[in-house]
């Protein structure tokens, strides 16, 4: 399987974004937003859905963290 | 009180056996240089034409290194993009002398010497793409501690690849003088390379 071109690259990339946009509208409700999930997936291969989404969770925690701090869980060790 | 003639005499070649020592390691230096120019970071690897180069095939010019891979999702499109931008800003000054970019591969299972030639040319005309066995891959990011590692493949047998993300500049006998991250932009880099070109001394003689 050969690796996106440019312009398949591109083409991904603005199926993620609109995708996006619309989660962070319908504050993460997947089912809002299935056609564009569905384009997205279409648009770019497998590992880079699973790579893009795990990004994006990791933003949003560390925006989280940023914004709410952090609380340490009960009982962990201290280091 | 003061010293003694003796102890003055004693003072006196101390400091010229200090100076001549440090007279010495300043010769050395650029003997040093010369072997580290050498030694490090040689590579041979086939270009994206299938031409085998070296690292002696680069020597005279400078060149931007990147270490990457074509399925990369978006880091190396991103870099690569910004290292033709830098190099495009560089072209445009016709004082200056122009830098090759070039492209190594982290993952020879995929990127041969055709799966190169179509990543290359999305950008930089001049951009060489480099690839060869893992071996060969490896040898050549060894002096620039080059990290990476694949990834689990998925069932289409897809995977990515982690690695450093860096731009290293080598200058025109093959020193390795600089590296930009992620954070560094096209106009700050160019600007960088700018000020190592004006100061650019040459090691070895012509």
């Amino acid at each position: 399987m050969s690796a996106p071109n440019a312009r398949e690259r591109k083409a991904c990339w603005d199926a993620r974004d609109e995708l996006w946009k619309c989660l962070d509208v319908h504050k993460d409700q997947t089912s809002a937003c299935e056609k564009l999930q569905r384009e997205f997936e279409d648009k770019c291969p497998a590992q880079w859905v699973k790579y893009f989404f795990k990004r994006r969770d990791f933003l949003k925690y560390k925006e989280k963290i940023q914004n709410e701090g952090y609380e340490p869980t009960e009982g962990a060790s201290k280091l | 009180h003061r010293a003694s003639y003796g102890q003055q005499q004693g003072i006196g070649s101390c400091w010229y056996v200090y100076q001549e020592k440090q007279k010495k390691i300043q010769m050395q230096r650029p003997e040093q240089l010369r072997k580290m120019a050498v030694r490090q970071g040689y590579f041979s690897l086939l270009d994206h034409t299938g031409q085998q180069r070296t690292k002696r095939d680069f020597l005279g010019c400078w060149v931007l290194l990147y270490f990457g891979f074509t399925h990369c999702p978006d880091i190396c499109p991103d870099e690569v993009d910004k290292m033709t931008s830098l190099v495009c800003i560089l072209d445009d000054d016709p004082s200056l002398p122009s830098v090759q970019p070039v492209f190594i591969t982290v993952d020879p299972e995929r990127d041969d010497v055709s799966a190169m030639a179509k990543y290359v040319k999305d950008f930089h005309p001049r951009l060489i793409g480099l690839t060869g066995t893992a071996e060969e891959v490896k040898q050549a990011g060894r002096d620039y501690t080059v990290y990476a590692s694949a990834g689990p493949k998925d069932e289409d047998g897809d995977y990515i690849v982690d690695h450093t993300i860096i731009i290293y500049l080598v200058n025109p006998d093959g020193l390795f003088l600089d590296y930009y991250n992620r954070m560094k932009s096209d106009v700050q880099i160019a600007e960088n390379i700018r000020n190592h070109m004006i100061n650019y001394v040459k090691l070895f003689p012509d």
